[in-house]
């Protein structure tokens, strides 16, 4: 890897940070960290006047996420290949592991609005554990490139 | 990017092509972003003030909080993006200061993106920092754009 090209990719694991930091301020200000709010949040709440998502509404929020999560994962996990870590056993696992985080993280709601309230765990424990794999792809990085 | 592997990027035409259409849409994208944040979000002091906190002498409420985060969260996957794929161009093709075209691009940047909530949360003073900061970074991938093509144009002559 060129030295200049370190530089590039040093300041995107900076803007990644960034990205995370707004991505869990958004989270916390629209739905919020407990089981309660992510319920009232996609299944609405009458005495609180909030009112219950639609698949359609959902769908339209997921669409641009679908594709914005893929990429971001790509990017990042992609610049592994590019150190020791991609002849290890643990870097398949961390693929396999983001891509099914990103994918639980995006889809559980439509099942929260299904019915399966259950899943309003699963969206909140894909989202923390999504944020845990790209803080780790990214510590990884930043390791490298130091 | 598979760019950033390929020995003498000039010389190789049809990669050279890519990357001369790659960063005319960027110039492109670039362009339109000042104008339709001149149109919506503000790039001037009094503008960007008027979106965050209101004017009353123009009528116009203040930004939710909601719309800012999602507002800041989309500024920042995008010109993550942008800015990682002009520097990665910019690197291969430019042979005096690119480190200090670089760093300058991605601090400017990084600088606007943080100094935007501090303006939203704590202090209109961020403001200022904000619009000078945005008007630097995109000066300089303008200059970053127009200097790559300059060379991809030169080596294909």
């Amino acid at each position: 890897m060129q030295q200049a090209y370190k530089l590039s990719i040093f300041y995107f694991l900076v803007f990644s940070l960034l990205l995370i930091v707004s991505a869990v301020m958004l989270f916390e200000h629209k739905i919020g960290f407990s089981y309660n709010s992510v319920l009232e949040y996609y299944i609405g709440n009458e005495d609180k006047f909030i009112p219950a998502q639609s698949a359609s509404g959902i769908l339209k929020i997921v669409l641009p996420h679908v594709f914005v999560f893929g990429l971001f994962a790509m990017v990042l996990l992609h610049f592994l290949v590019f150190t020791e870590f991609k002849a290890k056993k643990a870097f398949l696992i961390l693929i396999y592991a983001t891509f099914i985080a990103t994918f639980l993280e995006i889809f559980a709601p439509f099942m929260i609005v299904s019915g399966w309230s259950f899943f309003a765990y699963i969206k909140l424990f894909s989202f923390f554990i999504f944020l845990a794999l790209i803080l780790f792809t990214l510590w990884l990085l930043f390791r490298k490139i130091r | 990017m598979k760019f950033t592997v390929i020995k003498n990027i000039q010389k190789n035409s049809p990669m050279s092509l890519i990357l001369r259409g790659f960063l005319l849409f960027i110039l492109i994208y670039l362009i339109s972003d000042i104008f339709v944040l001149k149109s919506s979000f503000g790039i001037t002091f009094d503008g960007v003030n008027s979106t965050l906190f209101g004017n009353e002498e123009l009528y116009i409420d203040a930004i939710n909080e909601a719309s800012f985060l999602e507002f800041w969260h989309t500024q920042i996957f995008f010109i993550m993006m942008i800015l990682l794929t002009l520097s990665s161009i910019f690197i291969r093709v430019a042979s005096m200061g690119r480190v200090i075209l670089t760093n300058t691009l991605m601090l400017s940047a990084i600088i606007s993106l943080i100094s935007l909530p501090l303006a939203f949360y704590l202090s209109d003073f961020f403001t200022n920092i904000y619009v000078i900061t945005y008007h630097l970074w995109h000066i300089i991938a303008l200059i970053m754009i127009l200097y790559a093509l300059w060379k991809f144009n030169a080596a294909s002559v």
